[in-house]
């Protein structure tokens, strides 16, 4: 008789335990299986979600989290002072033409909505730290007038000159500044935003510069107007034609 | 009581069911069957009792629209109460369902339970795997998402390869000439109405056989199987060592079926219902859709097959395989039962249980198909990005504009149609590179027409980076004799 009831109560212990496992598998009176509220599978065409938008668009070359990788850091302090909000929007709806950034907006045959243009737009800006400002002093995003090369080549090897060496062919890791192939692979506005960002996770300090004399607006036209005279005719030829001719047996 | 017995006597009375149903419960099975091998057909009924209950259930909110069904589905997950649970019971059901089919037919065959005189219970449990498998088809399609609308086209376009009725039959299938209105309602005809008629049919002779010609007998090394004796040895048997099946032989039935239940309610519980997945809508081309897991297999077979195999395969390959299942009871119907003396039919099962498993598992990871969105949405690992000169950096810029990263995977993380690239400068020079890149070749495209000189070089630059530390890149020896110094 003793022996069943311990049989029994044993049962009711199990019973009692699986009941227990259950209950703690339900969260909030949920059972573990049951859909969440929101449609699992939306129509990528409705997503407005900054993350996954993002996620799916942008992060390929601009990092998971904005910090930048083949292409420039979009959540940098840098940039964020400096483009503006339209800016923005038209490089991603638009893309930017003659570089690696294509167009995603629909109107330009990619397959982002205008809300989810906006929505990346403002996650972007949501980047920014607070109290980030521009700075009066700042040089304008957009080039107001043209440069001047010759003066330009002189505020390069000065502002620079001591990373990417005085004629731009830089050193080491720091590679040319001033090849061909790479010349012609950004545009002018690229260099301008590079030059007045920086690039934070490259080491580059943006307008600011390393002397103690910051660039002005005109300092940035005229660096930009250096080094678009320094594109080739033909760039990216593997082998020099001087070359070959030069060392021919 | 006394009245329930004397309501049960004037039934017996008139139905006179009482003595042919204890006789089938009581038939004498041999008394080494009632083992644990021998349950999986009594699960596979309990089962698809199981499905016929939650069908009915989800049939009565089931719109077979297409506009509707998507949505449907939905409501169904989110606001009809325990709606969701249904679904996930009659989906689990539905792969535990197919699952303990082929487990019973490989025990079966093992068992050489197909021999005589069951042939015919053998060739009903073949159809019957083929109404089960036409039921999980037809189900996927219920299951209105992108899957089953991907799934669907697909079965049409095998279905339309067939010579001389393929058109006609995929007007028959669909409705009309594409997937529309008309084609759910047809979907929801077959699955509710025309296929589980089929299917108990079926599992009603299969059971009769089973009961008139008693359980196979525990296959013995030694006793072989002779149409002469058979039936003679067989009805010693079960005098000699045998048994009732009810009670004595049941129980184990009963616990396993139990266990099979309560299997499908804790995967239900836990892991909810199957999607529905994106909308069925064919102009969302951001889409992979898969098939259910057990037509995984197929998936990865078409995907590998050359285009000029696919339609032999697709037509002959089945009707092969049936013939095959057909025969087998005659062309084997004597002989050895036990599997210790059948090499050839274990090595069989574990053949086609590795062609399945490996193309299943294939199929789980698509290792051809690109990765659409790794372009965009797959960084670059941050280490082969550090050092690198400007050239370098918009190399891997036009890596990723580019999409080679959609197909060619860098630490782990890409597509795997193409080799991954993590090592490549020690396999090719850089002048290799631009050959492979312009011209293509072995399976990839040519990209000359769609990168500038400055692409090109700058992509070959980023790659020239691509060898792991302590490794040289690989260089062609005559650029030295050439040009005095590497370029």
């Amino acid at each position: 008789m003793r022996l069943e009831v311990t049989k029994r109560s044993g049962n009711v212990r199990l019973l009692l335990l699986g009941l227990a496992l259950v209950l703690a598998g339900c969260e909030r009176g949920r059972a573990p299986g049951q859909p969440s509220e929101k449609v699992e599978v939306a129509d990528p065409r409705q997503v407005v979600d900054f993350a996954t938008l993002y996620a799916t668009n942008c992060a390929g070359c601009h990092g998971v989290r904005g910090e930048g990788g083949a292409s420039i850091g979009l959540a940098s302090r840098g940039y964020l002072a400096v483009a503006p909000d339209a800016a923005i929007r038209e490089a991603i709806s638009r893309g930017r033409p003659r570089t690696a950034m294509p167009a995603f907006g629909r109107s330009a045959g990619g397959l982002l909505s205008d809300a989810q243009v906006d929505a990346l737009v403002k996650g972007i800006r949501a980047w920014a730290p607070d109290g980030l400002e521009t700075s009066p002093d700042a040089p304008s995003y957009l080039a107001t007038g043209p440069g001047d090369p010759a003066r330009g080549e002189h505020v390069f090897r000065e502002q620079c000159g001591s990373c990417h060496r005085p004629d731009g062919r830089g050193q080491a890791s720091v590679g040319s500044i001033v090849d061909g192939a790479y010349l012609d692979l950004v545009t002018d506005q690229y260099l301008r935003t590079t030059i007045i960002a920086g690039r934070e996770d490259l080491g580059s300090p943006g307008w600011r510069g390393v002397i103690g004399k910051p660039l002005s607006a005109q300092d940035v036209s005229d660096t930009v107007a250096w080094l678009a005279a320094q594109r080739q005719q033909i760039p990216g030829q593997p082998y020099p034609a001087a070359r070959l001719t030069v060392n021919k047996p | 009581m006394r009245l329930l017995n004397r309501v049960s006597q004037w039934l017996d009375a008139r139905l006179q069911l009482r003595e042919p149903v204890t006789k089938v419960l009581e038939h004498p099975i041999p008394r080494k069957s009632a083992s644990w091998f021998y349950v999986f057909g009594s699960a596979a009924l309990t089962i698809f009792m199981l499905q016929v209950v939650t069908g009915v259930l989800l049939a009565l909110l089931y719109v077979p629209s297409a506009a509707d069904a998507w949505n449907g589905l939905q409501s169904m997950n989110h606001q009809v109460a325990a709606g969701w649970f249904i679904r996930a019971l009659h989906g689990w059901g539905s792969n535990f369902m197919l699952a303990v089919v082929v487990i019973h037919m490989v025990q079966v065959f093992l068992f050489g339970a197909y021999k005589f005189p069951r042939e015919l219970t053998w060739i009903l449990g073949v159809f019957l795997l083929l109404v089960t498998l036409g039921m999980a088809f037809t189900g996927q399609v219920l299951r209105f998402d992108q899957d089953a609308y991907w799934g669907l086209g697909i079965g049409a376009s095998i279905s339309s390869r067939i010579p001389g009725v393929g058109g006609a039959l995929v007007k028959l299938l669909l409705g009309g000439p594409i997937i529309a209105g008309a084609t759910l309602s047809r979907f929801f005809a077959l699955h509710v109405f025309v296929v589980p008629g089929l299917l108990i049919g079926f599992v009603a002779l299969h059971l009769l056989l089973v009961i008139k010609l008693g359980i196979n007998d525990w296959p013995m090394p030694g006793r072989v199987v002779r149409r002469s004796t058979y039936l003679q040895e067989y009805k010693e048997l079960t005098h000699r060592d045998g048994m009732p099946f009810v009670p004595a032989g049941v129980g184990k039935d009963i616990i396993f079926s139990g266990a099979i239940l309560l299997a499908i309610v804790a995967c239900a519980f836990f892991l909810g219902p199957f999607g529905p997945g994106g909308q069925p809508d064919p102009t969302i081309i951001q889409t992979a859709p898969r098939p259910d897991f057990f037509f995984l297999w197929l998936y990865a077979l078409l995907s590998f097959l050359p285009p000029a195999y696919e339609t032999p395969f697709l037509l002959i390959g089945p009707a092969i395989g049936l013939i095959v299942l057909l025969v087998l009871p005659f062309v084997a119907g004597e002989g050895e039962k036990s599997w210790k003396r059948r090499p050839i039919a274990v090595l069989m099962v574990m053949l086609l249980a590795g062609v399945f498993g490996s193309l299943t598992q294939l199929g789980l990871h698509t290792p051809w198909s690109p990765v659409m969105d790794a372009w965009s949405g797959e960084p670059i690992p941050a280490n082969f990005l550090v050092h690198r000169t400007p050239l370098e950096r918009q190399g891997a810029l036009v890596f990723q504009a580019k999409q080679c990263h959609t197909c060619h995977a860098l630490e782990d993380r890409g597509g795997q149609r193409g080799p991954p690239l993590d090592a490549v400068a020690v396999r090719l020079t850089p002048d290799q590179l631009i050959r492979q890149v312009i011209q293509g070749g072995g399976n990839m495209p040519a990209y000359g027409k769609s990168l500038s000189p400055a692409e090109t070089t700058a992509l070959v630059a980023f790659m020239g980076t691509l060898h792991p530390p302590g490794q040289a890149p690989a260089r062609d020896a005559s650029q030295t004799v050439l040009y005095g110094k590497e370029p």
